[in-house]
């Protein structure tokens, strides 16, 4: 095209003609990719670090034999080097540990072997060890509590080489002496440095308590064709309880876990963008709406149809590209907020991961970019077509445009209606999760499809009421502008109505999420007094509790009784990790709600002792697991099938299992305790036994002693930490849709200019203006608002009962709060009047006899 | 006719009247120091070619425009007021009870019906009972059967003579218009113009107009030229 560099220049000055909305539509492009970027770069920073830290402790290895909670027993490593004679094979012990020294932040320790290491981590440094100096050397072999950190660490908090670093594992402190530092050349490697701490094994089998034991062994085996045979040989000598995989599968495993949390977030972070091409449908819009006039000039003179569009096309994709760009900015800035509450949230609800880089991927960056600028164009794809329709005769009468809109009224509500179908068509079939969220768009976009016709039926249902006779010849003015308005006003409320039910949807979600959790942990948590050792991240509930405090709680004045849980991540055969619990009583007691169960609460719990399951409800949502099917988990006497005889509400992100703890006992060697939970003798004052207890700990073992009360609410803190993310990305819509309304507003200001003019000429006074023009915004508002109400529900609706049993398995009960709806309803009405102020004050400062000069 | 205009109380009096426009570091003189007085019940023509300063020149005796010099004095029956020196609101409110405004483009608001339109200005000034003045009025221009349609279903002589049912029905004390026929065709025009004439004469309003077409001059009391931002009478 030719004259590319002609439409460029038409499209050009129109865009600064009108500053500000080309600066709105700019803004509300940014925000949408900001978000989208920040998130993605979120979700990927997380997982690239939990990838890199993973691959580099990994090293070489192609395969790893590991065991139940306990571990692999050390002479499988004898067997298998000596014996077997695999030489290519290197001795485990890892953990995660809070280093007090460097703020209490959570390090992975790794206990190796340094004489097996050489072929696996030498990028890592662990197979030089056998090269450092003498002194260094025989310090790490022999001296226990020794350590090997990042030279980047040691730079950064300035510990050199014979410092000591604190640590805490659980209830217990060990000093570790810094006896040489790690160098890497390869980036990602000294990443991981980070955080990491390299031991010798032995010394990491102290710091965990696993004497004897190992976490894995880590193998590098031969290609095909000997492969299969080395895999078959290994299999053939491991006791039971101890198994061989791959190295890739393990750690696919995990970050699938938190698949469906970032896929809720990355569909939340859509959101803005969603809103935001309303906002450039508008304003394209009103551009075209507004050089009508010009633009049937131009054919006149001789532009063709195709020009015309690639000209209106070319405005919006130049302010797209802007747009874009400031928001791959904005989004990189975002980004750090974002992944400090993404990591957060993957702390308390999944594992314990430690991100402290970004990575901007270019790849993140051009995604987002390109959306927005799709966004962009998308969004001027029908204003663009229409302005093609503009007949080079001249301009046709505002009227006409908009008696042409009220007739293709209703082919948009059957448009809306047939959205909403096709909505409800993909969310009630149980489809892939992406499905889900695209059915949740068509009901939105259903829903601001028959904005215009209830905007329609408000203004109507207002004129004839309570406006006509309060504030006759304003009320009416202010009504029918609305309506004579409609193809452009209509738009500015759907977005705000979508950006209010959003917010009434995820609060509603969220207050009867909430509500659900608190009822549940209320009946759940029917002892007095929590018991655990401090926890690396919430997630983690695997430390160990000190066998001799729980003996001390059963003979404690004052104390009934006590009930312990083991908390073990154990691998089934069927389904994956699971979290299982093994526990001595239910401390819900008789207020446990079993979702289904064999029988009463007593012949479940008789089912239970004798070797039975209960399963949570994400564990038999996800896995689609009922009564009486059976799951095979791998013990330390092989694979044993356990029949689930109870399923209990949970709103664990993980699936989980509790087990009996003789049972447990009965199948995993493994003799430790995770939490306990204590009932006090009627009439004891709890926090009193709180003190007593804590000060009788005080000293070298650190324990969480919890009233129940105390335990519910830091939940419920996790509960808030987990959703702050989510409401923060509401709230940047929310901001998205209220420039929408205010770059409607004032282009509408400009559309009637003369009008106004005309009116200040007839001595209208700028309170009364200004006033017609609040009356105006706030009855946009209004019917936003009231239009919310019911998209909000059923937005709520959906992610309650489908949403969050899809993604996550739970089942919560609607909570409706008014609150909820009047904030929502006030947060549409004062938007609309705030954006409504600065076009309202702008109309009042206008110069009648400018304002009647133009065209 | 000169000594029958000096027994008559003068209505508008403007005095020094400059009116400038900078453009880049020249001042663009339109109205260069214009004195003159408009009397009660009196019809005068504003004469001049486009772009000479008609409308600006009736812009500023509406107060919606602001001179750069000079004074708009008004006689009221309270006695004078400097419509210049008034605040904003004063002003406003001066334009909504004292002066009717006739345009070219009629300007009639397409929200509002056409009794809707002429009600308008009463309504500004809070008055309940519009319908009575403003339907008599519609009935005087001939379009008391139009009252519920809406301005763009009627042709411009209807819809300039809905505007000029609007500017009188608030029983301004002077009215303004500037060039009412100028988008009409003659005959349509010559109708309008008619229209205005007799209500406004009837009535006993002044009137100031801008205009192209010389034939009106032959009707008005007194006719003036605006040549290089003078005001020079030609008749009267
Ligand atoms: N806002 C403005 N800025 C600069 N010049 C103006 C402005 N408004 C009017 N003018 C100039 O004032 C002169 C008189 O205009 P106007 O009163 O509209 O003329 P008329 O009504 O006689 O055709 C014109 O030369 C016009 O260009
Ligand atoms: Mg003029």
């Amino acid at each position: 095209m030719g004259n590319l560099r002609t439409l460029l220049r038409l499209a050009w000055r129109d865009a600064w003609r009108r500053p500000l909305q080309s600066l709105f539509f700019v803004i509300g492009v940014s925000i949408g990719v900001a978000m989208i970027i920040a998130i993605d770069l979120a979700n990927s920073s997380a997982n690239r670090a939990f990838t890199i830290s993973t691959d580099a402790v990994v090293g070489k290895a192609t395969h790893q034999i590991v065991g139940g909670p306990n571990g692999v027993d050390e002479s499988v490593y004898v067997q298998i080097r000596r014996e077997l004679g695999y030489r290519d094979s290197a001795p485990i012990v890892e953990g995660y540990v809070r280093v007090k020294t460097l703020n209490g932040q959570p390090m992975r320790l790794l206990g190796v072997d340094s004489f097996a290491e050489r072929p696996f981590r030498e990028e890592l440094g662990t197979a030089k060890i056998a090269g450092l100096n003498q002194r260094s050397f025989s310090a790490f072999m022999a001296e226990p509590n020794t350590v090997l950190i990042g030279a980047n660490v040691s730079d950064e908090y300035r510990l050199p080489i014979g410092e000591s670093l604190e640590i805490q594992v659980g209830s217990y402190h060990h000093k570790l002496r810094i006896v040489d530092v790690i160098a890497s050349e390869n980036r990602r490697i000294r990443r991981s440095l980070k955080d990491l701490l390299v031991t010798d094994i032995a010394t990491a089998q102290e710091i965990f308590a696993k004497i004897g034991k190992l976490d894995r062994i880590d193998l590098i085996l031969p290609d095909a064709p000997l492969h299969t045979t080395a895999l078959e040989h290994i299999e053939s000598m491991l006791p039971p309880g101890a198994r061989i995989e791959s190295s890739d599968a393990r750690h696919g495993a995990v970050i699938e876990m938190t698949k469906a949390f970032r896929l809720n977030l990355t569909a939340l972070s859509l959101l803005a963008l969603v809103v935001g091409m309303f906002l450039i449908y508008n304003t394209v819009s009103f551009s075209v709406i507004q050089r009508r006039a010009v633009i049937g000039r131009l054919r006149a003179i001789g532009m063709a149809r195709g020009e015309i569009f690639a000209m209106i096309l070319a405005q919006a994709t130049v302010l797209g590209i802007a747009g874009a760009l400031l928001g791959i900015g904005l989004g990189i800035f975002l980004s750090r907020s974002a992944i400090g509450m993404v990591t957060t949230s993957i702390n308390d609800l999944f594992f314990v991961s430690n991100v402290r880089e970004i990575d901007v991927s270019a790849l993140t960056l051009l995604k987002g970019g390109l959306l927005g600028i799709a966004a962009a164009m998308t969004g001027a794809l029908i204003p663009a077509y229409e302005a093609t329709r503009v007949s080079p005769v001249g301009t046709l009468q505002r009227s006409t445009i908009e008696t042409r809109t009220r007739g293709s009224l209703h082919r948009i509500s059957i448009a809306g209606v047939a959205a909403l179908l096709l909505g409800a068509g993909t969310l009630l079939p149980d489809w892939h999760l992406g499905l889900t969220f695209l059915g949740v768009l068509a009901v939105l976009v259903g829903m601001a499809l028959l904005t215009p016709s209830l905007m329609r039926g408000f203004a109507a249902l207002a004129a004839t009421h309570w406006l006509r006779r309060k504030i006759p010849i304003l009320g009416n003015m202010a009504v029918r502008d609305i309506d004579r308005t409609l193809s452009r006003t209509s738009t500015a409320v759907a977005a705000l109505m979508i950006a209010v039910s959003v917010i009434v949807g995820v609060s509603v979600m969220v207050g009867s999420f909430r509500m659900t959790v608190e009822r549940w942990l209320t009946d759940l948590l029917g002892a007095d007094i929590f018991v655990s050792p401090p926890a690396v991240a919430n997630s983690q509930m695997t430390e160990k509790l000190d066998p001799d405090a729980v003996k001390l709680f059963e003979t404690f004045p004052g104390i009934a009784r006590v009930a312990t849980a083991r908390s073990v991540e154990i691998d089934s055969k069927d389904i994956g990790r699971i979290t299982l619990s093994a526990i001595t009583r239910d401390i819900a007691g008789e207020k446990r709600h079993y979702k289904s169960a064999v029988g009463n609460h007593a012949e479940t719990w008789d089912a239970f002792r004798s070797g039975g399951l209960i399963v949570n409800e994400p564990l038999a949502n996800r896995y689609k697991r009922s009564l009486g099917d059976t799951i095979t988990l791998l013990t330390d006497r092989g694979e044993v099938p356990f029949t689930i005889v109870g399923v209990v509400y949970d709103f664990d992100v993980r699936p989980g299992a509790m087990m009996y703890d003789a049972v447990y006992r009965n199948y995993w060697d493994d003799p430790h305790l995770s939490s306990a939970a204590l009932f006090v003798q009627p009439g004891v004052d709890v926090d009193e036994k709180i003190g007593s207890l804590k000060s009788v700990f005080g000293g070298n073992l650190e324990l969480v002693i919890r009233s129940n009360r105390a335990l519910r609410a830091d939940a419920l803190a996790v509960f808030d930490r987990t959703f702050s993310i989510f409401i923060a990305l509401q709230m940047l819509a929310a901001v998205v849709a209220f420039i929408g309304v205010l770059s409607a507003l004032m282009s509408l200001q400009l559309e009637r200019t003369r009008e106004i003019g005309t009116l200040r000429s007839l001595g209208i006074t700028r309170g009364q203006l200004a006033r017609l023009t609040l009356l105006e915004t706030g009855l946009m508002g209004v019917i936003a608002g009231l239009i919310a109400m019911p998209t909000g529900l059923v937005l709520a609706a959906i992610l309650i009962y489908i949403i969050n049993l899809r993604s996550f398995g739970w089942t919560l009960q609607m909570q409706l709060q008014p609150s909820q709806f009047t904030l929502a309803f006030v947060v549409a009405l004062v938007s609309a009047l705030l954006a409504g102020i600065y076009p309202a004050w702008r109309m009042g400062q206008m110069q009648p006899a400018e304002a009647l000069r133009t065209e | 006719m000169g000594s029958s205009d000096s027994a008559r109380k003068p209505l508008i009096r403007i005095n020094g009247l400059r009116k400038t426009y900078r453009e880049g570091d020249q001042h663009h003189i339109v109205l260069d120091g214009i004195s003159e007085e408009f009397y009660e019940g009196e019809f005068v023509c504003l004469h001049g070619k486009s772009g000479s300063g008609k409308s600006t020149l009736l812009n500023l005796i509406a107060g919606i425009d602001a001179p750069s010099n000079g004074d708009i004095l008004i006689q009221t029956s309270e006695g004078g007021i400097t419509l210049n020196r008034l605040t904003e609101r004063d002003r406003t409110l001066f334009r909504r009870d004292h002066i009717g405004f006739v345009f070219q483009f009629f300007n009639l608001i397409p929200t509002l019906t056409v009794l809707e339109n002429v009600t308008l200005p009463l309504n500004l000034m809070g008055e309940r009972d519009a319908y009575e003045p403003a339907a008599s009025l519609l009935n005087a221009v001939g379009l008391g059967t139009r009252m519920n349609a809406y301005p763009d279903r009627l042709s411009g002589g209807e819809q300039q003579r809905v505007a000029i049912a609007r500017a009188l029905v608030h029983n301004p004390r002077f009215l303004l218009a500037d060039e009412p026929t100028g988008n009409l065709d003659a005959e349509t025009g010559e109708s309008v113009l008619s229209l205005l004439l007799h209500l406004s004469r009837s009535a006993g309003k002044t009137l100031v107009m801008a205009t192209h077409a010389t034939e009106i001059a032959e009707r008005a009391d007194r006719v003036f030229h605006i040549d290089s931002g003078k005001l020079i009478l030609h008749k009267g």
